[in-house]
């Protein structure tokens, strides 16, 4: 099996076309699939010396996230806890250390686990994705890229997150078996305008609940422009109760993870909501 | 008694080893020209092996014997009856060791493992531990019992009449647990040769040496004087490694080839493999008077044997044993099951049946705490053993039973949560 | 083939690997180092830890190739008999250790945390050893090991 170790991103699309490559990023999903026969590369890219794409940085009114930032390193950055809190909360519970220190952004997407714990934050946030294949450059909402199969076609490489920097409250949480190690039984990420105790514009995404993390259009709708208070927050809860419900039909777990979804919906909003509803 | 060693804080000399990763488990130790053994593991839970065909594998560069039940001198094992076969033709459950593939390198082993050709007859399985017991399920295991009922334990004491009579409040529930693997970190992994003097060594990590060496000189047809079985450091075992798991395997396929063999579990491989904590149905009716006292109880505990018998003998009987929990009741029926189905079989583990009653019989005296409206902490102070207590099997309790004592330091803390 | 170099318990180390061969794999059968362990081969455990760079990560989820060019620390390359790292030290006195089979990452994730950190918070001890399974202690006397260590660190 070849291997190759480019330094730049224009050399990794070129020989992901010519070798029909997998890119390997952290190698934490990879590395297994590989062990358990699930993929069989032809060949391998390892990103990690490509420096550029480790970039964490805010240009003209978007955070920049290069694909290849891992998780320790957003959930260790201020620029991340300052605009963008739902995915510095995410990256605080993914995984284990070990895990954080090598996961990237950009293998949490090409995955695309139904539970990875990356996507309903920058989802919620209105990320855009930034592709690169030997077609070109693509922007895209991370949203249209979710609804696309095969997510990727083959050689393109994820390039960057962006992040519009809004002003947004955001907050994170997820439901696992404990609390280091677990893959997400549910997660909630939402995000707000806020003006005083008026919420505007309101983003609700979920993760493992369907094949992948998704924006539920009906709260946006139900939950947008409206006053900040304790029957926000029920309508909230009910609203989401009736998403996973609808979302999960006669599942095993469905009943379970109806019920827990109202806590996890809570523990989300409480990273900007104190108890009771009101603003500090 | 006047001893400096009781009582004392000493440092465990082997941790050294162990900080500096110096201590050598079984999968640490390599001999030269080992090979490789991977086993070849049944999918099914019930079924007979009509056909093993091993050429595919035979013919891959690298592999050096594949080996299966017709190449096992004496087919079995087992801590109380030799009822599990090293190499099986007649399956019993998911997991059961059908071949073992011998190679050059542990990649040739694992793809050659892939070769092996089993043509399964599929079986009806039965999963249910009460269906199990029903007289027209077929027995998995006939030549040991008759039914799936390996092993039944009675206790009686007092008269269950005369004790529902004085029954103020009766709680009646069912209870269940669930099958608990041991998961001690270190998968199972050995090293088997043939040694100078012709005799079979194997270094493992067990919790039986001696048991183990007797295994494998049945099985092999050797004496036991030509068996050594060399046990390692032991990364955790907690009950799961008292059975034989790769130990007769790799000696048999040490013995054939004559090379040093080397075998490690996956996580996975080892999950299938060894025995599992009983998961048990209880059935419990408990009966107290209006002071409290407990007057009678019947239970029916009924403990998933799973494939084969391993210690589910003694573990059911440990179960019935300590049904009533620690408190003094004078009329008890009990009435213990171990059961066969097409499950994982279960074993020893952490507790040995003493674990799952617990769940019953404690459940038991919360609620008829609550039935009679006093406190869970006063229904165990008006019950529990004492000196001189008799037990459901008829032992007088004569000394050591400070259960009182540990009662009186964890009310302040039961008390505080009640208030809550 | 593919040839890499890197740093290994302080000692440059150049090696032949194969594209698809895990770290643990070369740690253990290609040169001999039998402290780091395999616990599950699925990064769950924590058994196979080893600090790359100043970070701690599962050697079982790493590549070969991928350390070309990265400073490598085992559980050999801390402390010896004659001069314990306070870690492993810590861990022998409170008794932290049963079976052993958890010990050297565990070694490695506070050695790496202390590094770091040297008055790590309980909360901080509990972080940086939660992708550490140990099946034996209960964790409590680990915790308090790596709090001992903290403490005669501060002397
Ligand atoms: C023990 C354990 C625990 C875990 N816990 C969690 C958890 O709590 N939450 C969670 O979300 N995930 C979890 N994961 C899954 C995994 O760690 C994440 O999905 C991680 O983000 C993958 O990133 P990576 O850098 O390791 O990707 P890799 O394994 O290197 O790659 C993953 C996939 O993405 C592709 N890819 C990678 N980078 C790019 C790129 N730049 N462009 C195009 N394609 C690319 C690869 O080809 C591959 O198909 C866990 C995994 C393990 C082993
Ligand atoms: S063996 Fe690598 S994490 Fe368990
Ligand atoms: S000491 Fe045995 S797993 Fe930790």
């Amino acid at each position: 099996m070849n291997y190759f170790q480019p330094q730049t991103v224009g050399q990794a699309v070129n020989i992901a076309q010519t070798f029909e490559a997998t890119f390997l990023a952290g190698g934490t999903d990879l590395v297994l699939h590989m062990q358990t026969g699930k993929i069989h590369p032809n060949a391998i890219i390892d990103l990690g010396k490509i420096s550029e794409l480790k970039e964490i940085k805010e240009t003209d009114g978007y955070l920049e996230i290069g694909s290849m930032a891992t998780f320790a390193e957003l959930g260790q950055s201020e620029l991340v806890f300052q605009k963008a809190l739902a995915l510095w909360l995410a990256c605080q519970t993914m995984g284990s250390p070990q895990i954080r220190n090598q996961a990237t952004l950009g293998g949490n997407l090409g995955n695309c686990s139904p539970a990875a714990d990356g996507l309903p934050p920058l989802l919620a946030l209105g990320a855009e994705v930034r592709l690169i294949s030997r077609e070109g450059d693509e922007v895209v909402s991370l949203e249209t890229l979710l609804s696309r199969t095969p997510l990727l076609s083959q050689g393109t490489l994820i390039r960057e997150f962006r992040i519009p920097l809004k002003g947004l409250q955001s907050g994170f949480a997820k439901l696992g078996r404990r609390k280091a190690l677990a893959i997400a039984r549910l997660s909630v990420a939402i995000a707000i305008e806020l003006e005083d105790n008026r919420v505007g514009k309101v983003r609700v995404a979920l993760g493992a609940v369907g094949k992948r993390a998704y924006l539920s259009e009906i709260l946006a709708r139900e939950l947008s422009d409206q006053e900040l208070n304790e029957v926000w927050i029920e309508k909230g809860i009910e609203g989401v109760q009736r998403v996973v419900r609808e979302a999960l039909g006669a599942r095993a777990s469905a009943p379970y993870k109806r019920e827990a979804v109202s806590g996890v919906f809570r523990e989300a909003l409480g990273t900007f909501i104190p108890e009771g509803g009101t603003k500090v | 008694m006047n001893t400096t060693v009781v009582g004392s804080r000493v440092l465990r000399e082997d941790a050294w080893g162990k900080v500096f990763g110096q201590t050598k488990f079984p999968a640490d130790v390599n001999l030269p020209d080992q090979i490789y053994g991977v086993v070849v593991r049944s999918p099914y839970p019930h079924a007979r092996v009509r056909e093993i065909s091993i050429t595919q594998a035979m013919e891959m560069p690298g592999v050096v014997a594949v080996l299966s039940a017709k190449d096992v001198p004496h087919n079995s094992h087992g801590v109380l009856f030799r009822d599990q076969p090293v190499l099986a033709d007649y399956i019993r459950m998911v997991g059961d060791p059908v071949a073992v593939v011998g190679a050059e390198t542990l990649e040739i082993a694992r793809a050659a493992a892939k070769l092996v050709q089993v043509d399964y007859e599929l079986m009806p399985a039965v999963f249910d531990p009460e269906e199990a017991m029903l007289p027209e399920v077929l027995p998995l295991h006939p030549e040991l019992c008759p039914t799936n009922i390996l092993y039944h334990m009675p206790i009686r004491r007092g008269a269950m009449d005369k004790g529902w009579a004085l029954a103020d409040v009766v709680i009646e529930q069912d209870y269940r647990t669930q099958h608990i693997d041991h998961a001690f970190l270190q998968p199972e992994a050995l090293l088997a040769y043939v040694d100078e003097r012709g005799h079979m060594v194997v270094q493992t990590a067990t919790q039986y040496a001696h048991y183990d060496r007797g295994e494998i000189a049945h099985a092999l047809g050797l004496r036991f004087s030509q068996v050594q079985v060399k046990t390692l450091a032991v990364g955790g075992a907690f009950g799961g490694r008292e059975d034989i798991s790769l130990q007769i395997i790799a000696a048999l396929m040490a013995l054939k080839t004559l090379r040093p063999v080397k075998m490690e579990n996956t996580r996975e491989e080892s999950f299938y493999s060894h025995s599992k904590r009983h998961p048990m149905r209880m059935h419990y009716k408990t009966g107290a008077s209006k002071d409290g006292k407990l007057v009678a109880m019947e239970a029916k505990i009924i403990g998933d044997a799973g494939a084969y018998a391993s210690w589910s003998i003694n573990v059911l009987r440990k179960s019935a044993v300590h049904a009533t929990g620690p408190y003094e009741i004078p009329n008890v029926s009990i009435d213990s099951y171990a059961v066969f189905t097409n499950n994982p079989f279960s074993g020893a583990m952490r507790g040995f049946g003493a674990a799952q009653t617990v769940l019953a019989y404690e459940s038991q005296m919360d609620l008829l705490a609550k039935e009679l409206k006093i406190s869970p902490l006063e229904i165990r102070l008006r019950n529990h053993f004492r000196v001189g207590s008799t037990t459901a099997t008829g032992q007088v309790l004569t000394s050591s039973v400070p259960l009182d004592q540990c009662l009186a330091k964890i009310a302040p803390y039961l008390q505080k949560g009640e208030d809550t | 083939m593919i040839e890499i170099k890197f740093v290994l318990n302080n000692k440059p180390c150049a090696l032949n690997v194969e594209a698809n061969e895990r770290l643990l794999d070369v740690l253990r059968n290609r040169l001999g180092l039998m402290g780091t362990k395999e616990g599950c081969g699925e990064g769950e455990c924590g058994a196979c830890t080893v600090i790359i760079d100043g970070k701690t990560v599962n050697s079982c989820l790493v590549l070969a190739p991928q350390v070309d060019g990265c400073q490598i620390t085992t559980i050999e390359g801390v402390g010896n008999r004659q001069s314990p790292h306070p870690v492993q030290k810590a861990f022998v006195q409170v008794g932290a250790v049963q079976c052993g089979f958890c010990t050297p990452g565990m070694v490695l994730s506070a050695k790496n945390l202390l590094d770091k950190n040297p008055q790590p918070n309980d909360k901080e001890i509990g972080v940086a050893m939660s992708g550490n399974l140990c099946r034996c202690t209960g964790y409590d006397k680990i915790l308090r090991a790596v709090k001992l260590a903290a403490e005669e660190g501060k002397g």
